[in-house]
């Protein structure tokens, strides 16, 4: 009895160490988004003067910059808002695109070995690519088809990253279901297509929220190929982060804040759907 | 399992079970088939669109591959420029036939109102730029200058090195490093500025020209003009006035080493005065400690100055004159590694790991003695927020004591690192609207005010040092004394190694020089892995082009530097 | 399985796949494997396809570079590093956390959280974390080894730059493995847990015995996916370290992309590429392997 006392206590310990350990650096931004410009450079947590300048200034940069001192002469001023959006747009469609381009191969492999395991294969093998050494042929290519600085250009591209992740989840949910049910169905004499849609689609539905939020996550704070694809149109949340860089010094106090605006919309919708985030991640791969 | 007969397998279903490996090894096989010719197709369409969408309208700069003379001095004088019909009230030169020739353009329809300029450039010199649209837009506000501001130099090198690939002509000018104006240039990406330097005159020549030689090896490429110049980069020591010239400190440094406290002539002097200053530990107004020197060795792209300067104030030459071999790994060499880790202990520890904003935050709260940066330094020194202001000396980069024909002299140089210009893309639908914004933004009287408003940008015309009037302003924003010593510092500059693969002959050595710094590296082996290094960038660009354009760039270096080299018979 | 295949089904689930490959990936990385075999930079002057073939010259210059060595030897050393730790840390946690207790949802909501941020943002505050005027250091160490603590400067010495990186990945995903080896562990049938019980097993028994077992699957999918992210880590290096001190922190993909962008080597970093590519594939083929004669 005692035992399990301590192995109770034990647990929460863990827990409880952990838990803070996770919340240290989340404070540290939410610390660093309320500080002043004075502030960013010390090891307290609480800010001495409080300010919401740091998130005034993403929205409206050129009244706000004059209280940065030479930081904010030397930095950036478009307004943060544009950015926002774009991530938005192009992160909602190359997550929708990826999700139902991986859900019918996922499918077709899971069922007919359609498409073989050799394009499988090489749909892994761009997601193992360094993202760095697709750059310039991207580059090169996307020039020559006048898409550079597009959201479509992204759109594309992140879906074609992503479309992996789509299929390999949504393939064990696939093979989870019995395919009985789907026998049945064609019995009754609805075709493939509609059993595709009718019975197998809302089997999957966890599956397909788990795959959407992992694909959300990932191109949401993609880096490095909308560092280079963009220039000014499509310019998407991460650039814009990464810009707030002036020839003094970084701008941690805007880009903490701007991170928190950020963090919002995967949160809410991570939140939404936590219900299905435990059982969609298995990715049906638990079987008794 | 012993498969099948040949017949059974491709059409008949039936047997598909049985024979599902076969199966799948030949469907693995065909995938593996479509797939090459997928991307063999892919290839060709590659090709086809390539070269389909190639824009036509582009005309390709040939440049001649034979090389002359690449960098000269003397400036061919150009042309009398077509009279402005009309000066611009309260415009001068310059920025009047500027503004004269963007008129006369939206007058004769050439473009059209609400044209748009992009301008890319780094956010250190958003101020500088903003200024200057500012006051292009009192006299066309029909023309809009709008910037494309990136966080770091490296990103600029990067988007426009992928412009050079991509010519989407997204950006119309580009701010650049003087450094990569090589590299840009053969790339395709930057026009040619000879016939808009004679249609419209930047004034180049004159009283008011840019500070010779600078003015012309940062815009000439092979003879060519490709560039305006914004900025000047000459380093200068900085360092605390009123430490240096405190009594108590004075005699207390004269009875520990028996030499007066003055400001230092070489590195050696300068090692003692810094060990002084560090062991007294004192505390600066911010609270931090008062570090006694701070010399470039950070990584990102820094630290090669201050080796480079050491090494070249010792006698030391970059590349052999006759054979193009690196001559880096060399007493000279090892000198100047030898001068930096006796430093070393006397610097903040981030030195070898900050960014380089963090030298021009450290002086400017008082928390170092001496150190050595780009003018604006001193413009952020004399800040009313800086914890220095008034408190700052300037002087000439402490040299190296050598021996020529037995005589001992003090051999000093001043690198001039970076240098931003201005350069036109290519694939800009506007180049002369473009050229003529730079043009204005960097004519006498608006250049001034551009420069004084912002950060990175440094004084870079003769006359802002000369001229009475010009002069009383660039002394707002510099101090009398720093124009002084920075006439004298121009004198004795060198340039970068200003030749194709300039970046990459100079990100290794920076490289190198943070890798010994930080106790990676031992600095023989350093030594010969930079010459090593060198060697195989100079064979990628063929040794022969690389050996002229060095031969031409070494005649850019001052006469001092020359003198120390011929003694030593590495030139002729 | 000995269906025939619908016209409709193989149309869709092949069509859809192979336009999107095709017109975003398939050529550019057939262009990257023929520039892996060109001598060629944009400041050459000439477009790429009129480069002069050198054949396998930049294979070999790669495999005598010690740079790339170092990159490949500190990113499989990070990738073991992190990915074992974020494994081991993961699993517990998803072992303690499948009791029920008050405010389980809360801590659940919590540590999930740094999955939702950029990695930009948690470079950043690491790298401000980590500085000697930092908490980390005026806080958290100075409470272990007093005033000490003050003049560790972490992004100065390649070891504690290298834990510095370290630890931000772990920070941030962890996560990521434990919410799928909770979600694995959660799925587990209580019949089984039960019958255990009944038999009289030790709950670390049935942990050990029945539910590890059960959920090897997931583990590999998260171990590999995990690896796979990790082996590309790019942010931090970038943001934090730069790669420093020296080329102590330098991982795979920060230098070839700054042979690519940087240096403008771009054939150089191609036949960089592919060798990693390679490297890769031999061992993802090995994992896909196991993963399909599993699923039938």
């Amino acid at each position: 009895m005692e035992f399990r006392i301590i192995a109770r206590a034990l647990r929460y310990v863990v827990i409880g160490v952990f838990a803070l350990w996770t919340l240290i650096p989340l404070a540290w931004i939410v610390s660093l988004a309320f500080k002043s410009y004075a502030e960013w450079r010390v090891s307290y947590f609480i800010p001495k003067n409080p300010t919401v300048d740091n998130f005034l200034l993403l929205f409206n940069p050129q009244e706000l910059l004059g209280r940065y001192g030479v930081m904010g002469a030397t930095a950036i001023i478009e307004p943060a808002t544009k950015p926002l959006l774009n991530s938005l747009i192009i992160t909602a469609a190359s997550t929708v695109l990826a999700v139902f381009v991986g859900f019918f191969t996922a499918y077709g492999a899971s069922r007919y070995r359609v498409p073989g395991p050799f394009t499988l294969f090489f749909t892994l093998l761009t997601r193992m690519l360094p993202p760095a050494i697709f750059i310039t042929p991207i580059m090169v290519y996307y020039s020559n088809l006048r898409i550079l600085d597009t959201h479509i250009g992204l759109i594309a591209l992140y879906s074609a990253v992503t479309v992996t992740y789509a299929i390999w989840i949504l393939k064990g949910f696939i093979d989870a279901i019995p395919i009985e049910w789907e026998e049945a169905a064609m019995l009754e004499g609805a075709t493939p297509i509609k059993v595709l849609f009718k019975v197998v689609l809302p089997l999957v539905r966890p599956g397909l929220v788990v795959a959407g939020l992992f694909i959300f996550l990932l191109t949401w704070s993609e880096l490095l190929f909308a560092l280079v694809l963009t220039n000014i149109n499509a310019v998407t949340l991460s650039v814009h982060i990464s810009k707030y860089v002036g020839a003094v010094g970084q701008l941690f106090g805007p880009q903490a804040a701007l991170a928190l605006i950020g963090s919002i919309i995967p949160v809410v919708i991570g939140y939404t759907i936590q219900k299905h985030l435990v059982t969609g991640f298995t990715f049906g791969m638990v079987r008794g | 399992m012993v498969c099948c007969s040949e017949k059974n397998d491709k059409d008949d279903p039936t047997t598909e079970s049985q024979s599902s490996k076969q199966a799948s090894i030949d469907k693995t096989r065909r995938a593996f088939l479509i797939a090459l010719g997928t991307a063999a197709v892919g290839v060709g369409v590659g090709y086809a669109l390539g070269y389909l969408t190639k824009p036509a309208e582009v005309i390709r700069e040939t440049v001649e591959r034979t090389v002359t003379i690449t960098r000269t001095i003397t400036v061919t004088p150009t042309p009398v420029p077509t009279p402005t019909p009309t000066p611009i009230p309260g415009l001068s030169g310059a920025a009047s036939r500027a503004i004269a020739g963007v008129r006369d353009l939206l007058s004769r329809g050439v473009i059209a109102p609400g044209t748009t300029i992009r301008i890319l450039h780094v956010a250190g010199s958003r101020a500088n730029l903003e200024k200057a649209i500012e006051l292009w837009s009192k006299y066309v506000p029909e023309v809009k200058i709008e910037l494309i501001t990136l966080g770091t130099e490296p990103d600029v090198y990067t988007k426009a090195m992928s412009e050079a690939v991509t010519k989407t002509g997204a950006f119309d000018a580009i701010t650049i490093f003087s450094t990569w104006l090589g590299d840009i240039v053969e790339a395709g990406l930057a026009r040619t500025l000879d016939d808009f330097y004679t249609k419209y005159d930047p004034e180049y020549i004159g009283p008011c020209a840019p500070i010779e030689p600078l003015g012309s090896y940062v815009t000439m490429y092979k003879g060519r003009r490709y560039s305006l110049t914004l900025d000047s980069d000459v380093f200068t020591l900085s360092y605390r006035k009123d430490l240096l010239t405190s009594e108590t400190y004075r005699k207390e440094f004269e009875a520990q080493y028996r030499k007066p406290l003055k400001v230092p002539d070489t590195w050696e002097e300068l090692i003692d005065m810094a060990k002084f200053f560090t062991e007294l530990r004192l505390t600066a107004p911010s609270g931090g400690r008062v570090w006694g020197a701070y010399f470039y060795l950070e990584p990102a792209f820094a630290a090669y100055i201050t080796w480079f300067n050491i090494f070249v104030e010792a006698g030391g030459i970059p590349f052999d004159l006759e054979t193009m071999d690196p001559k880096v790994d060399s007493p000279e060499g090892r000198y100047a590694f030898d001068i930096i880790l006796r430093l070393k202990p006397y610097m903040p520890p981030e030195a070898i790991s900050a960014a380089w904003a963090d030298l021009y935050d450290k002086f400017v709260k008082g928390e170092t003695v001496f150190t050595a940066a780009w003018p604006s330094l001193t413009k952020e020194a004399m800040r009313p927020t800086s914890a220095v202001r008034g408190n700052v000396g300037t002087a000439l980069m402490p040299g190296v004591e050598v021996e020529i024909g037995g005589r001992k002299i003090i051999n000093k140089a001043a690198p001039n690192p970076v240098n931003w210009v201005g350069i036109i893309s290519n694939y800009s639908a506007n180049p002369e609207v473009a050229y003529l914004f730079l043009q204005f933004a960097t004519a006498p009287d608006i250049g001034l005010d551009m420069v004084l408003t912002g950060v990175i940008l440094d004084l870079f015309r003769a006359c802002w040092f000369t001229d009475p009037a010009y002069r009383a302003k660039s002394a707002e924003g510099y101090g009398e004394e720093f124009l002084d010593e920075y006439m004298e510092s121009i004198k004795i500059s060198y340039p970068d190694i200003l030749i194709r693969g300039g970046t990459e002959y100079l990100s290794k050595l920076t490289t190198e020089v943070n890798n010994v710094a930080a106790g990676l590296k031992d600095p023989e082996k350093a030594l010969s892995d930079i010459a090593a290094e060198w060697d195989s960038i100079t064979k990628k660009y063929g040794r022969d082009a690389q050996l002229e354009a060095w031969r031409a760039l070494a005649q850019l270096f001052p006469d001092n530097v020359k003198n120390v080299w011929r003694a030593k018979g590495y030139m002729k | 399985m000995s269906r025939e295949i619908p016209k409709s089904i193989k149309l869709l689930s092949t069509l859809p796949l192979n336009i999107v490959l095709n017109a975003v990936l398939i050529i550019p990385f057939a262009i990257m494997i023929y520039l892996a075999f060109l001598k060629w930079s944009p400041a050459m002057g000439i477009d790429w396809w009129m480069a002069a073939f050198i054949g396998i010259a930049n294979f070999i210059r790669a495999l005598g570079d010690v740079r790339f060595i170092n990159a490949l030897t500190n990113t499989a050393i990070y990738t073991v590093a992190v990915v074992s730790i974020e494994f081991f840390l993961g699993l517990l946690l998803a072992y303690l956390m499948l009791e029920e207790f008050i405010g389980r949802k809360a801590v659940l909501s919590l540590i999930i959280y740094p999955l939702m941020l950029p990695p930009v943002i948690v470079a950043s505050v690491f790298y401000l974390m980590f500085q000697p005027y930092g908490p980390v250091n005026n806080v958290f160490l100075r409470a272990i080894l007093g005033e000490d603590a003050l003049r560790i400067t972490w992004f100065l010495n390649p070891r504690l730059a290298f834990t510095a990186l370290i630890i931000a990945d772990i920070w941030q995903w962890t996560p990521f493995i434990f919410l799928i080896l909770y979600s694995a562990l959660s799925a587990v049938p209580k019949r089984l847990i039960e019958a255990a019980q009944v038999l009289g097993a030790s709950s670390f028994t049935i942990f050990w015995k029945i539910r590890l077992p059960l959920i090897k699957p997931l583990i590999i999918v998260a171990v590999v996916l995990r690896a796979l992210e990790a082996f590309k880590m790019f942010d931090y290096a970038y943001l934090m370290t730069g790669g420093g001190p020296g080329v102590s922190t330098e991982t795979v993909s920060l230098y070839i992309y700054r042979v690519s962008v940087l240096y403008t080597d771009i054939s150089y970093a191609a036949a960089m590429s592919l060798i990693v590519l390679v490297m890769l594939a031999i061992i993802i083929r090995l994992f896909i392997w196991y993963f399909f004669e599993r699923v039938k």
